[in-house]
This record gives C-alpha cells, sequence and structure tokens, in this order.
C-alpha cells in the first residue's frame, strides 16, 4: 500500500458564506416576527379588552398594584380626593369601579388611571388646580378612561410587547429596556384620540355634578407650552395640542348648551 | 441607551477582529500543512513498514484552543432561533481540528508516518446564562513511528 499525501482539495467543513449576510438575515427576520407579533397581539389586546369583565381586571391588577392597595395612614389631601371622586362616581359616572384615590408626592402636573380602578394623582397636580370644579373635571377626565377602558388598552399592549421582549432575551436586558422607551412614545400618540373622548365624558360628568360646565377648560389654559415632561407619561402636558383640546370642550359646551358662568367651588 | 451602544461595539470589534484573526489563521494553516505534507498522518493502525525497520514508536500529541468572537456567538444565537447549520461555528471548529493536527505533526519532527490518529474536541468555558464569550479545543494524537537508519 503506497500513501500518497495530498492537501484537502475543497474546504468541505467551512460553508463559503458571509456571516455578515447571515447575520443580517437572521436579524432581519427576527424582527420581522418581534414587530408582526406585536402588531397582531396587540390588535388581540384591543379586541380582548372591551370582554374583559372587571373582576377579573381588579385581579390581574392586584398582582401588579398590591403595594397601592396596601398603603396604610392616607393623607387629608387623599381623603379629599378620594371623596370628591366617590361623590363624583355615585352620583354621575357611575362606573362600575371602586375607585381608589392615591396621591403621591411628586412635582409632576399629572393624573393617571391605572387597571383595577386605581387613580395616581401627584402632589404637583394638586397644587396647581385653584377650584374644586378644575380638579373634578380632571378626575372626570380620567374616569372616562376608565369608561372606555383606555387604561387596559395601554397596560395590555405595554405588556404584550415586555412579554416577548422578556422571552426573547430576558426580563432584564438592555433590549426589554431600550424597548420600554420606544413603548412609551407608541403608547401616548396611540392614546390621543382616546384623550378627547375622555374630555367629553368627563364634561359631561362635570356638568352632571354642577349643573354648570365652568372650570373644564381652567387647567389646560395654565399649563405652559414648555412643560417639562416629568417621570411617567403626561397626559395634559405631554399634548402640545392643549389649545386644540379647549377649542373642542368650548364648542361642545356651545353644542351641548352647558352654562359656564357658574360659581367655581374653592377648593 | 448606551448598552446598545455596547452591544453595537461589541459586535463590530468581534466581526472585525475575528475575520482579521481567522484570515491570517488560515494562511499559516495552508502554508504549515503544505510544509509539513511529507509526514502522513492516518488513521489505520498499522503502516506498510514492516516490524523489522522500526525502530520506535511513541504518542504524539497536539492540542488547540480556539475562542469564538462576539459577533460569531450572536449570530450562532439567532440560529438557534430559526435552527439550521451553525455557520459561524464551523470555521471555528475546522481551525481548531486543523491546528491540533498540525502541532501533532510538528511534535512527530522527523518520523515517518503518524498511525491511529484520532481527533477530539470538546468545549471549554462554562456557559453560563449571561452567555459569555466560550471555545472549543481540539485534541488530536496518534503513534508515531520513527526508522531505523538504513
Amino acid at each position: 500500500m503506497k500513501y500518497t499525501p495530498r492537501l484537502p482539495v475543497s474546504e468541505v467543513n467551512v460553508t463559503p458564506r458571509s456571516a455578515l449576510k447571515e447575520f443580517v438575515l437572521l436579524a432581519g427576520a427576527l424582527t420581522g416576527i418581534v414587530v408582526g407579533g406585536y402588531l397582531v397581539l396587540g390588535l388581540a389586546v384591543d379586541l380582548i379588552v372591551p370582554r374583559l369583565s372587571v373582576d377579573f381586571e381588579k385581579k390581574l391588577a392586584g398582582a401588579f398594584f398590591s403595594a397601592l392597595e396596601s398603603k396604610p395612614g392616607r393623607t387629608e389631601h387623599e381623603r379629599w380626593v378620594q371623596t370628591l371622586t366617590d361623590r363624583l362616581q355615585a352620583r354621575c359616572a357611575g362606573l362600575p369601579y371602586r375607585l381608589k384615590i392615591r396621591v403621591q408626592e411628586s412635582p409632576a402636573v399629572n393624573a393617571l388611571a391605572l387597571p383595577g380602578g386605581h387613580v395616581v394623582v401627584f402632589s404637583g397636580l394638586l397644587n396647581t388646580v385653584a377650584s374644586e370644579n378644575e380638579l373634578a373635571f380632571i378626575l372626570a377626565h380620567e374616569m372616562g378612561h376608565f369608561n372606555h377602558r383606555d387604561h387596559l388598552r395601554g397596560a395590555g399592549r405595554a405588556l404584550v410587547l415586555m412579554t416577548i421582549s422578556a422571552a426573547l432575551f430576558g426580563p432584564d436586558s438592555d433590549i426589554s429596556a431600550a424597548l420600554g422607551h420606544v413603548l412609551n412614545i407608541t403608547e401616548l400618540s396611540f392614546s390621543r384620540g382616546q384623550e378627547t373622548a375622555a374630555d367629553e365624558f368627563g364634561l359631561d360628568v362635570l356638568q352632571c355634578a354642577y349643573g354648570h360646565a365652568a372650570g373644564a377648560t381652567d387647567f389646560f389654559r395654565k399649563i405652559p407650552a414648555s412643560q417639562d415632561p416629568g417621570v411617567f407619561g403626561h397626559y395634559f402636558s405631554s399634548h402640545p395640542e392643549n389649545q386644540r383640546r379647549i377649542s373642542h370642550l368650548d364648542a361642545l359646551i356651545g353644542q351641548k348648551g352647558y352654562e359656564t358662568g357658574g360659581e367655581n367651588t374653592r377648593g | 441607551m448606551e448598552t446598545l451602544l455596547i452591544f453595537f461595539v461589541l459586535m463590530g470589534v468581534g466581526y472585525a477582529a475575528g475575520t482579521f484573526a481567522e484570515k491570517r489563521h488560515y494562511r499559516s494553516i495552508h502554508t504549515r500543512e503544505q510544509a509539513l505534507l511529507r509526514l502522513p498522518a492516518v488513521t489505520t493502525r498499522t503502516s506498510h513498514y514492516a516490524d523489522t525497520q522500526i525502530e520506535s514508536a511513541d504518542l504524539v500529541l497536539g492540542s488547540a484552543v480556539i475562542s469564538v468572537d462576539y459577533f460569531k456567538q450572536f449570530v450562532a444565537m439567532l440560529r438557534k432561533i430559526f435552527g439550521g447549520t451553525v455557520r459561524s461555528y464551523e470555521t471555528l471548529l475546522d481551525r481548531a481540528r486543523r491546528e491540533a493536527v498540525l502541532r501533532m505533526k510538528e511534535v512527530a519532527g522527523d518520523a515517518v508516518v503518524i498511525v491511529n490518529v484520532r481527533i477530539e474536541a470538546a468545549p471549554i468555558g462554562k456557559k453560563s446564562r449571561k452567555g459569555n464569550v466560550s471555545c472549543v479545543e481540539a485534541v488530536a494524537y496518534g503513534t508515531a513511528l520513527w526508522l531505523r537508519p538504513s
């Protein structure tokens, strides 16, 4: 047996293909799937939300907001806002929620509607409002969000995306955090149409509670155009279109024949 | 956001440095394979030399550890989602095996043949949840035969 040494004629063990091309292909496919999944599941959220019972929502929210539930020692401010909310709720709004007010010490001029009937009011907002009517309109606006279940839509979409990201990259990954930033922007633009609907609901509640609609637009007139957006997504000051909302409310007041000459109740 | 920047920098560095090192390594492999062509390394247990011709037989062993770069690992991670041939690891193992064989031949020196050659590979570096960069080791070993001076 004669052995003839020779070099391998071809590199069969190495596929002659650019790794960069493979990376672009795979990363592109993955991005497509994530985006597609987000759109589909986001759509699913919009279908599911109107069918979710309030009881079930409370159960879901319990897991996320148990810290808010168990907070002891309510402040005087908190009790006062709670009383005002309960009165609006009992007489005019009639939502299937037991709304729980939480006043958060923060310079942010904002209020948030969270799943489970939680309303977070920042102390910066309480310092800004001058009359009870003004605050009542803001609370009624938040009730409008509950009525249309916008708070679930927002949380649902956020939940869907974060779930995908956490499943693929891990819950603590930088990619998840980066997606969280992107998410805020889209959810804000997403909710703009809902703000108008909430304004309309708020206006009706205000008229019902006080017999006039004075104070409905006071708050928007106070927000300077260059309001610094705080830590949370601002419901009010994130909207550069305050003027548009004022005009819309004014038009609606005229259309429905609501009075605005009524006396503002001092807060 | 800056963590995302770090990710892209690592990807870039991994791709550039990894490609550079790989090209250089293959150049070296090709030259040395040519130079060591005179020494056959075969998997048979015997050679065509008669027992009387053989002066000595000894174990020769070569091993090489090649590390994966960040870019290759990320592509492989993507590949794990979709399945299929993990091409980005192919050069890694190929280089490790060929380098190990070359080193084994270099150890054998002026032997006439290496018989019963075996090649094995093993991963090195614990794979953790964080997915830190790991390496592969290839070991090539066989029995080198030296002839009596005739």
